[in-house]
């Protein structure tokens, strides 16, 4: 019984999911935004890694710099074209949403169109090795994708409670009426939001590709699953979801070692559900109503 | 220079007769006319309503043509009697119906149309169809419940797998497909309704997402559904193989154009009757006032759901057997992804909206085929104009430009309004005597006039001669001041006869003494006329 | 009265919710280093001057200067969306009824009121100063606000928008809800801070309290001020010199 193989595969898991997860958490709670564009931002950030894989350098520090920033930059597109527009009009969480959605559809065509069907590589960031932990062995991918997500978590969630744009945000997130009150901005904030979760979309990207092919649609699955990891967490607080991201990576490594890897979905959302059914606002949603923009 | 001359100066036979330089004449409605002047541009686009008349027949309104055994009408009717023309005239109060029997000839009709020898055209015309009909479930149950779930092609692909599963393993026949294929439907949507009853909106909306992916990923790793030949195929077909190609596309448009009617029917039915009216009492925020009420909003939106799960799971084995088969695509993010376009483009919650939005995608979808992804581009970067701009889509325009119309109007208004002139609406309704507005109204636009009348030559008049008869300039100014109310009103205070005088004005309130306006002492009566006169003028000029 | 400069100039505002007007055609000067006192009774448009001021409701018609710049338009745009803008050319809101983030801490919430650079970045004095006027939060720093009491609230409420040097200070009924001797304390503090270059507008029902303490009392009744037009009306005070 291989628990430890078990355990290690479902930390990575919980790892790159959580990422996600609490990206779509700060962005719904903050903004009021569901961000459905993050399989495009995903995809285009590991593009952009790729292209600097290719033209520029093989240094993997380099390759994930580049991947966070293309996904800065992603964010900060969908957040001029969805956000901006819409954050002020009547029924903004859907029109959010939909649009979002738009930006998806056409952004991930593009990307097909341009780079071409043919599934991409990214050169391993963290090297070949590999070293043996509780009796067993982890690549040097699987024990960097652990690292890296949790260094930049921890340096994201400081600078949210040091600075004065994380102030900000928390602030948007709690009270956005009082937050304008106080001179803060609403879109200036949005942008720093998008760009953030954004570079933590293109740190998942470039981590989930050292395992997995590059493609214009492999944002997909990750973000849904983000999604549905957010979900479950709750919006609007990171415990919440680091919890629900351990238990549902903890899930999909139990299933796909027992079962298979076909069942790993229904056990999830069997999973979710089940939760969701239990405590309709996840598990520590701190918002006793769903935020009205 | 026109010139007045003075009538009284015509008694005195020995003198000239005087004539007394004045303004040049204006109509005093001139200033009317142009107040009313509505200077924002308006296109005679949706300017004003206008209702084509229809000769009255001379038969009474009650005998006319009807649905046995309803009492309802064909086309309703308004008749009037018009006193100008002195005859009887008809409106059709709703012209709906004729553009949705226009679009059901047009459907019938079209495979006449259509250039001969076009493959494309028609099987994307019977595409259109199917998920024309697809959409207007989703549209059931996104509009009229209020349930955002993107599960709809979940069931739809549940109907189609289970029910080509069964035709090839079991060899049913086509209706006991399309039976079969309900049954599917209603199932899975007792099973996606559960999370809805304690769900909120996106949280709703997001678990469904989640489960179409679950479906897509199980589908594409299940052996049993055909996942080695990417899809499952075989299933039994109404048309038959037999025949020619053209008439096999013409008889699936027309089985394709029959699903979308009974689509249509099915919403209408929905919609129009009983679950619909209930809905509509509790939309978003009225919930309570319906719960109040007493009614069940919560199980008619599980029922609304429910029948169009079946109806979808019914739509998905007529894909299966339309198509022979059935693949993943159904449940790929992208096919969600255009659904929610064609019915976003269209306009979110109406039965034309989706059958429009579904037209325009499919259009550039199939037809268009020779951009490339390009076209699915083009079709996102609608989605996102619409959803930025257009509030309920392309059938929305009409009410979203009158709204916009309306504010710039009021806008102008505003802008327009001045302390003391005409009344703004929020005024209006709080001032207890309504005569007040005519009036404020009126003064407004006579005092907006006779500040056109001042001019040198007016008060040069006054100066010569206060009293007596004046030039017709003159004279609408001399009657405006003296017709002011009595708050407020210059007098003439007699501080030593013939030698000082002084200007006060009068309280208008019984018991209170008039005040004094200025310190300054004329020496006769006429120099005390010319300075309230100066001062009178000076107060027009300003106000 | 020298000429001072003027800090808040409105001119002809009218203000109002839909088809009913709030506010009629209000003139009102505020001048550099007063503190005036706004009384009247509830609903007669207090607040909603002051929304209007801050942009937080529509205006329709008027024009309002903040330090002799023009600040909000009477175009209906979302009402909020330039707010922060208006916030930063020097306007301190201290709403009705707290806003309040519920999550953040006291310390927190007294940082968020630092929006100029060099508030936040003399933040740790500028909470000193704070804890000078109100001492009793010294040791409530770490809690969250949503746990106080509402007394304590509200002198969370006062102290974030102190921390930052504003232009004029706009406090809507600070002893709301609180106990007789808690509100006295807490109109006590804002009397007693030193104002220098701006202004201050205390909305308040309670004429005795502010009684001889601020510079000027004007009264809203219905939504038109009444105390500066006609001297012969008793709530008109000045501050012995």
């Amino acid at each position: 019984m291989d628990w430890s193989y078990v355990i290690i595969n479902a930390i990575v898991l919980a790892c790159i999911y959580g990422t996600l997860a609490i990206g779509v958490s700060i962005t719904w709670s903050s903004l009021g935004l569901i961000n459905m564009s993050f399989g495009f931002i995903f995809s285009f950030a590991g593009y952009g890694a790729w292209l600097v894989a290719q033209h520029i350098s093989h240094n993997g520090v380099v390759i994930l710099a580049s991947g966070i920033l293309t996904g800065a930059l992603g964010g900060v597109i969908v957040c001029a074209l969805a956000f901006i527009p819409l954050h002020d009009k009547p029924n903004f969480t859907i029109r959010g949403m939909i649009a979002t959605l738009a930006i998806s559809l056409f952004g991930t065509q593009a990307l097909l169109w341009y780079f071409g069907p043919r599934v991409k590589n990214i050169p391993p960031v963290f090297g070949y090795g590999s070293i043996k932990v509780f009796g067993s062995t982890m690549t040097y991918d699987k024990v960097g994708a652990v690292l890296t997500s949790i260094l930049m978590l921890t340096a994201v969630l400081l600078w949210m409670k040091s600075s004065r744009r994380g102030l900000e945000i928390r602030a948007m997130m709690q009270n956005p009426h009082a937050a304008s009150i106080v001179g803060i901005g609403v879109r200036r904030t949005g942008f720093y939001v998008m760009a953030i979760t954004g570079g933590l979309a293109g740190l998942a990207s470039v981590l989930l590709s050292q395992t997995y092919y590059l493609q214009a649609f492999g944002g997909i699955t990750p973000m849904i699953k983000g999604l549905s990891v957010a979900l479950c967490g709750g919006l609007g607080s990171v415990t919440g979801v680091v919890i629900a991201a351990v238990i549902l990576g903890i899930n999909e490594a139990m299933t796909s070692r027992f079962w298979g890897g076909q069942y790993v979905l229904i056990t999830q959302f069997g999973l979710i559900i089940l939760i969701l059914l239990i405590r309709p606002r996840g598990i520590a949603g701190i918002l006793d109503k769903a935020r009205e923009a | 220079m026109p010139t007045w001359k003075d009538p009284y100066s015509s008694w005195d036979p020995t003198g000239p007769i005087d004539e007394i330089p004045t303004n040049e004449w204006r109509s005093p409605e001139s200033s009317w006319d142009a107040a009313r002047e509505y200077k924002v541009p308006t296109h005679p686009v949706g300017r004003l309503r206008y209702y084509y008349k229809w000769p009255g027949h001379g038969k009474s309104l009650w005998n006319r043509l009807r649905y046995f055994p309803t009492r309802r009408t064909v086309l309703r009717f308004r008749g009037e009697y018009n006193p100008k023309t002195l005859r009887r005239e008809n409106t059709i109060i709703d012209k709906r119906p004729i553009w949705w029997m226009l679009g059901f000839v047009a459907l019938m009709v079209a495979p006449f149309v259509m250039p001969e020898g076009n493959r494309v055209l028609l099987s994307a015309a019977a595409v259109f169809s199917i998920y024309a009909a697809i959409n207007l479930c989703w549209t059931l149950v996104i509009g009229t419940a209020g349930i955002y779930s993107l599960a709809t092609y979940a069931i739809v692909g549940a109907g189609a797998y289970g029910s080509a599963y069964l035709s090839i393993h079991f060899g049913l026949p086509i209706p006991l497909m399309l039976l079969a294929g309900g049954l599917i439907g209603l199932v899975f949507g007792i099973l996606i309704a559960i999370p809805a009853v304690r769900l909120e909106g996106f949280y709703y909306a997001l678990l469904t997402l989640g489960v179409v992916e679950l479906c897509r990923v199980y589908i594409i790793q299940s052996k049993a559904f055909g996942s080695e030949i990417g899809g499952l195929y075989g299933a039994a077909s109404y048309i038959p193989e037999a025949w020619d190609e053209f008439a096999q596309l013409r008889l699936g448009y027309y089985a394709a154009a029959t699903a979308l009617v009974a689509a249509l029917v099915l919403f209408r039915f929905i919609n129009g009757k009983r679950l619909g009216r209930l809905l509509r009492m509790a939309p978003e925020k009225r919930e309570a006032f319906a719960e109040a009420t007493g009614v069940n909003y919560r199980v008619a939106r599980i029922q609304v759901f429910l029948i169009s799960s079946a109806a979808l799971g019914v739509i998905g084995a007529f894909y299966a057997s339309h198509f022979r088969g059935a693949s993943p695509n159904l449940f790929g993010f992208d096919t969600v992804a255009m659904g929610l376009a064609m019915l976003v483009i269209g306009g979110l919650g109406r039965a034309e909206g989706a059958v429009l939005g579904t037209l325009i995608v499919v259009f550039i979808d199939r037809v268009l085929i020779d951009l490339g992804p390009l076209r699915i581009v083009l079709i996102g970067v609608l989605m996102l104009f619409v959803v930025l701009f257009l509030r309920g889509g392309v059938f929305g325009i009409k009410a979203q430009f009158r709204v916009w119309r309306d504010k710039k109007k009021s806008e102008n208004r505003s802008a327009r309004a001045e302390k003391g002139g005409e009344m703004l609406p929020e005024e209006a309704t709080e001032v207890r005597d309504k005569d007040e507005l005519a009036f404020r109204r009126y003064d407004k636009n006579q005092r907006d006039f006779l500040k056109t009348l001042v001019s040198d030559e007016v008060i040069e008049e006054f100066k010569n001669k206060p009293l007596g008869q004046h030039s017709e300039a003159l004279e609408r100014l001399l009657t405006y001041f003296r017709r002011q109310p009595m708050v407020d009103k210059y007098a003439i205070k007699c501080v030593e006869p013939f030698k000082a005088y002084q200007i006060v004005a009068l309280s208008g309130i019984s018991g209170v003494p008039p005040r004094l306006v200025e310190d300054k002492i004329y020496s006769s009566r006429e120099d005390a006329w010319v300075g309230v006169f100066t001062r009178r003028i000076q107060d027009l000029l300003e106000s | 009265m020298t000429d001072q400069f003027p800090v808040l100039q409105i001119d002809g505002l009218s203000a109002g919710y839909g088809p009913m007007r709030v506010i009629h055609d209000l003139d009102l000067v505020v001048s550099a280093g007063e503190k005036v006192g706004l009384v009247g009774l509830n609903g007669h448009g207090k607040s909603t001057l002051f929304l209007a001021i801050a942009g937080l409701t529509h205006w329709q018609r008027g024009s309002i200067k903040l330090n002799e710049k023009q600040i909000g338009r009477n175009r209906s745009q979302g009402p909020g969306r330039y707010t922060h803008q208006i916030v930063h050319h020097g306007l301190s809101l201290i709403p009705q009824g707290d806003e309040i983030f519920q999550g953040l801490t006291v310390k927190d919430h007294l940082d968020s009121g630092a929006y100029t650079k060099s508030a936040w970045r003399n933040r740790a004095g500028r909470r000193k100063e704070i804890l000078q006027i109100f001492p009793a939060l010294e040791q409530l720093m770490d809690t969250s606000v949503g746990r106080l009491s509402g007394g304590e609230r509200r002198m969370v409420a006062i102290g974030r928008g102190l921390m930052a040097k504003a232009s004029l200070y706009l406090v809507d009924e600070p002893t709301l809800g609180l106990a007789p001797k808690l509100g006295k304390g807490v109109l006590e503090a804002l009397f007693d801070i030193e104002l220098g270059e701006s202004a201050m507008v205390i909305a308040e029902q309670n004429v005795a309290l502010l009684d001889g303490r601020v510079d000027r009392i004007i009264g809203m009744h219905v939504g038109k001020l009444k105390g500066e037009a006609a001297a012969s009306l008793a709530y008109q005070t000045k501050r012995e010199i």
